[in-house]
């Protein structure tokens, strides 16, 4: 199966900066860091262009994988209430 | 008590001076120099950051006139033409 079918396009698109790309995008940068710590740079300072394309590249990845989260999420929900629908009487409410 | 020495030397618990200890690696490294930066790497960094941005950017308008444009599409459907 495709990673965003094209059906996922009707969905609402979540913010640019959304739970999943802002914890990733976080997580590279403390990545970078983690490295420069690593390699005994200074932890802040040192290889800021590393920081910012590690950070960049953190937010990419979770802002497709919240896209596709979503998606998956609204296609369950979809079958889910068109089992209720088609099955009324399992659903009545006592 | 030459014996016991020898096999105790062979576990490596008296330290004896390595002759002839080559060692095969393919790998080789040099020590980094973080005191001149390679200023390719850091445009390349930038360079790449910046049109990853662009194109993220780029691609939430896209979705988001998409998802407009199928709402409005939706609408249209339902209620017919007025």
């Amino acid at each position: 199966m495709a990673f965003l079918p094209d059906e996922s396009r009707s969905l609402p698109p979540p913010p640019l900066l959304n739970k999943g790309s802002v914890w990733l995008g976080f997580a590279g940068w403390l990545a970078a860091l983690l490295d420069n710590a690593f390699n005994q740079r200074p932890v802040l300072r040192a290889g800021v262009h590393r920081q910012v394309l590690f950070a960049t590249l953190g937010c990419f990845v979770g802002y497709q994988l919240v896209k596709r989260a979503e998606y998956v999420h609204a296609k369950v929900d979809r079958e889910m209430f068109e089992y209720v629908r088609h099955h009324p009487v399992d659903f009545h409410s006592a | 008590m030459a014996a016991g020495l020898r096999a105790v030397k062979r576990w490596g618990l008296v330290a004896a001076a390595p002759r002839l200890a080559f060692t095969r690696s393919a790998s080789v490294v040099k020590k980094a120099n973080n005191g001149q930066p390679s200023w390719l790497g850091v445009g390349m960094a930038f360079g790449t950051s910046a049109a990853v941005w662009a194109f993220l950017i780029k691609e939430h308008n896209e979705d988001v006139m998409e998802y407009e444009k199928r709402k409005q599409e939706r609408r249209h459907k339902c209620t017919g033409c007025s």
